[in-house]
């Protein structure tokens, strides 16, 4: 961020940063019972949403229904979200994340995802996509420290983070024992803790 | 596991790296309970998890945007005025509805659970007031949830039947038998992801109402998952984790 004391009327301030405002702003609203806040989250949001749940589940009927599910969820459970503690982009794309997740685990999907060709679908051409990046500090920080991983250990977490692959679908396609996979993953989560935490703490 | 490249696995591996693990969704069956439980009655985990969540999200900026077809919006609008208006102009999907219905119902082999489901009271009635009004508009007005869980390789299975907005579900489990030595508890795991809620030890052998807490209610919904563990008579002890899981299933709405 950049040092500009007097932001609150100006035009030059932050996009980024507005949006996220509007954003959090809008879930408030949510909370308290305004459905015409839940028609601003959704159109700030659903192509970045829409984004993770269809590269979670590769398949663009499973994608929009389990989007569907988000938004509805999320009327129901505004309350949920706590505007003091997450971003609210950064919560939302978690709770997409984990809906499409839960979905794949579900068996309504053939389960595992396409391949990463088949599945990373053309950039989406709206201004979206920078306005809500999720901040943009931490994003370099979680790069960063996985690109530190050994290739192994990052692919992995990867896997698993993108195409919601569990432990034991990860060590199947490895073809090393589960406790071989799983004993990767964790020295690479503290590993990636570590740099993280030394990185906020920088 | 001497091998100095595995040495790490030998060392307990803490909450940090836990809630890690879970935050990622690599861990399935009795671990995911384990770490779901550990979300609903511990705060530090649950702060663990909250710092991974927030650490991971960032990487979801990797992914290409896309824009969902054009009617989504009016389908969650839909959806969400079908759920807050229940027994509204839902004439039009009643025969859908009613199809399904029988379709699960035959499909599971419940016939028990269609049975009672019409029993259980609308929302808002008194407790043992008859059920007002033709049972099938009734049952069509208020959009049941059911599950039916296998129980391991057998052919049996429990039924669980919830009317949204009521205070009480139907467990059915008239084809298991107590073994003596253990009782088995039923567990929602609410989707948003917080800890495991337990709907109460089953009665082997019996179709019982079970109250639902408000608490719990909440968080009853289609696709939420339901799960099964084996546990000392009495149900899970307070200072212990659940037992292992020997059944799951999804409630569904019909």
């Amino acid at each position: 961020m950049r040092d500009e004391l007097l932001m609150a009327d100006s035009d030059d301030r932050d996009p980024a940063l507005e949006a996220r405002e509007k954003l959090r702003a809008a879930m408030v609203r949510l909370a308290d019972g305004d459905r015409a806040a839940l028609e601003e989250i959704y159109n700030a949001t659903r192509v970045k949403l829409f984004g993770i749940c269809f590269r979670i589940l590769g398949d663009k009927k499973e994608a929009e229904d389990a989007l569907q599910d988000v938004y509805v969820n999320l009327w129901q459970r505004a309350g949920r979200y706590d505007p003091t503690r997450a971003s609210p982009i950064s919560w939302l794309a978690t709770f997409a994340r984990n809906r499409a997740v839960d979905r794949l685990r579900t068996g309504k999907v053939r389960g595992g995802a396409v391949p990463v060709e088949e599945a990373n679908p053309l950039p989406d051409e709206a201004p979206l996509a920078d306005s809500l990046m999720i901040d943009a500090e931490r994003s370099a920080q979680v790069h960063t420290c996985l690109a530190g991983l050994d290739d192994k250990t990052q692919k992995h977490i990867r896997a698993a983070f993108f195409d919601g692959q569990t432990y034991a679908e990860l060590a199947e396609a490895a073809e090393v024992p589960l406790g071989t996979m799983k004993s990767w993953i964790r020295r690479g989560l503290i590993k990636l803790r570590t740099c993280i935490e030394t990185g906020e703490a920088a | 596991m001497s091998d100095p490249e595995t040495m790490s696995e030998d060392t307990p591996r803490n909450d940090a790296t836990l809630s890690g693990e879970y935050a990622l969704g690599l861990l399935e069956g009795e671990e995911l309970l384990k770490a779901r439980g550990r979300l609903a009655r511990d705060p530090e985990f649950s702060a663990h998890k909250s710092w991974w969540d927030e650490r991971l999200a960032p990487l979801t900026d990797e992914i290409a945007g896309m824009e969902p077809s054009a009617d989504l919006w009016s389908r969650i609008e839909a959806e969400i005025a079908g759920r807050s208006e229940s027994g509204g102009a839902e004439v039009v999907d009643l025969q859908a509805r009613l199809t399904r219905w029988k379709w699960t119902a035959a499909i599971t082999s419940m016939a028990a659970v269609l049975m009672l489901a019409v029993l259980i009271l609308p929302p808002g009635s008194e407790p043992g007031s008859p059920v007002a009004g033709g049972d099938t508009l009734q049952l069509a007005a208020t959009n049941p949830l059911v599950a039916s869980m296998p129980i391991g390789n057998s052919d049996l299975r429990l039924g669980i039947t919830y009317l949204p907005g009521s205070e009480e579900m139907l467990v059915s489990a008239s084809g298991l038998t107590a073994d003596g030595i253990h009782d088995h508890e039923l567990w929602l795991v609410p989707e948003d992801g917080s800890g495991v809620q337990s709907l109460g030890v089953i009665v082997a052998g019996e179709e019982r109402r079970v109250a639902v807490p408000a608490e719990v209610s909440g968080n009853m919904g289609d696709g939420v998952q339901v799960l099964l563990t084996r546990e000392p008579l009495g149900g899970k002890p307070e200072d212990r984790d659940p037992g292992p899981v020997v059944g799951q299933a999804n409630l569904a709405t019909v």
